[in-house]
């Protein structure tokens, strides 16, 4: 299949996620957002705090609350907001919003921010490998009711009697042989930020946690195979007619 | 086939109010309420980047428009599929203008995201050829201006989906202006404008033929 075969790809959001056996400590973390700066010129700070409420027994005593994890990061972004990177201390995000580039020039990037990154922090034992692309499908309305099926090959199914819906939200969740890993899919109707549309997600996410390749070249392979099964399911998912619409 | 019913601002409402109500939760087991929780997360998924979900709280004007800027340019990629690159970097330097620190009367509101999420509704669904000179009111809200010769059309793009116009044209036998108003939902915009020949400010030939034309 040619890289780009979609005109207007309905690609949101792709993200690789580096996950860590070992958080990267606070000296090394400050380091690579350092190193970042010169590519990502927009900073913010990022804060991952779960907090567990403890209610009191009796209705007169206060609640309690217990962190359980908190975390603090780096959001790093292109000025225009569209190529961003968030270092944690235990996952490396990497991500590109629309225009989505191509796979190719979306890799390239990829690696040479995780260089940036080994080089600032040295080898760190890899856990999980994930890649998720969320997209969504814009459908012109044409009357009250909108057949996504004809768009869609993944959707609830209803009874006849009792359709048609309001909203939907869908999760499958699947093994992935190709590379032992596992894909989880979800797929809902959302708002949309088209007038005289409605829209879908579809967002798959594609990640291995046994066996994690730990160099580069074997990295680098599975990205690729994971990039080749996330097209053959996005494509086994949609119809000719979603097909039409990214076209146009 | 069952199909979707397609949005109304009546059924988005309902949609908005969640599965059941809060002061409900009471009745139900922890299992049902664990489920409910589960459910509603499919309705609302986050992507690992999403800023609402990570970014900290940001007191200060720079970093209050620092988060608006950023959002917008985000709201801005969500639509970029339909943007041609020259019409999205024009945009995204309007912004940047727009949120000037320099410039920024400290009593002002940066930009509302859901003014910003009309203004691009309307402006994909009207596709002017000529792009409006983009101002901000007090409130934050995005304000988009039309100019022909003296004549002027200008849409306040309002949270939720609304928008707010006034135009003004110059008559050719009193050279006295004719002023005109409406508030509607964006999805109205188009039908409201009609009367008003809308095409004079989005066209370029529309606009050319009277800037040219002898008065």
């Amino acid at each position: 299949m040619a890289e780009q075969p979609y005109k207007r790809p309905p690609i949101t959001e792709a993200v690789i996620a580096i996950s860590f056996a070992a958080p990267i400590d606070s000296r090394d973390l400050a380091k690579v957002n350092s190193d970042f700066a010169k590519v990502y010129p927009q900073h913010q700070d990022a804060r991952n705090l779960n907090l567990e409420l403890v209610m009191p027994p009796t209705p007169d005593s206060s609640p309690g609350t217990n962190i359980q994890r908190d975390e603090i990061g780096h959001r790093r972004s292109s000025d225009d907001q569209t190529q961003i990177i968030i270092v944690w201390p235990s996952v490396f995000v990497f991500s590109q919003l629309t225009p989505y580039p191509g796979w190719d020039e979306f890799f390239a990037r990829f690696a040479r921010d995780w260089e940036f990154l080994k080089k600032a922090v040295g080898y760190r034992r890899i856990s999980r490998i994930g890649v998720r692309y969320i997209n969504r499908i814009d459908i012109p309305v044409t009357g009250n009711l909108t057949y996504y099926e004809e768009f869609l090959k993944i959707y609830p199914k209803l009874p006849q009697e009792i359709g048609p819906v309001l909203a939907y939200g869908i999760q499958t969740q699947l093994p992935c042989p190709e590379i032992e890993g596992n894909i989880t899919i979800n797929s809902a109707s959302i708002p949309s930020p088209l007038l005289d549309h409605v829209s879908f997600l579809f967002d798959q996410d594609i990640y291995k946690e046994t066996n994690v390749p730990q160099n580069n070249d074997d990295l680098y392979n599975l990205l690729n195979r994971i990039r080749v099964k996330k097209n053959e399911v996005f494509e086994a998912c949609i119809t000719d007619r979603a097909r039409e619409l990214f076209n146009r | 086939m069952t199909g979707i019913i397609v949005p109304t601002r009546r059924n988005l409402r309902a949609l908005h109010a969640g599965i059941f109500p809060p002061e409900f939760e009471l009745a139900f087991s922890s299992a049902t309420k664990r489920l409910a929780r589960q459910v509603e997360a499919l309705r609302h998924q986050r992507s690992p980047t999403s800023r609402d979900q990570q970014a900290l709280p940001r007191k200060d004007l720079a970093e209050r428009l620092f988060d608006a800027l950023a959002s917008a340019k985000q709201l801005t990629a969500s639509v970029a599929m339909y943007l041609d690159p020259a019409r999205r970097d024009r945009l995204l330097r309007h912004l940047d203008s727009l949120h000037d620190l320099a410039e920024w009367e400290e009593d002002n509101e940066p930009l509302q995201q859901s003014s910003f999420a009309t203004f691009l509704k309307a402006m994909l669904a009207v596709n002017p050829e000529r792009q409006p000179g983009l101002g901000l009111s007090h409130a934050g809200h995005l304000i988009g201006a039309w100019t022909t010769d003296r004549d002027r059309l200008t849409i306040e793009f309002l949270p939720n989906d609304w928008v707010k116009w006034v135009l003004a044209r110059y008559n050719k036998e009193d050279d006295e202006p004719r002023r005109f108003a409406g508030q509607t939902p964006v999805s109205e915009l188009t039908e409201g404008l009609t009367p008003y020949q809308p095409e004079y400010w989005f066209s370029h030939e529309q606009g050319r033929q009277r800037q040219e034309s002898p008065r």
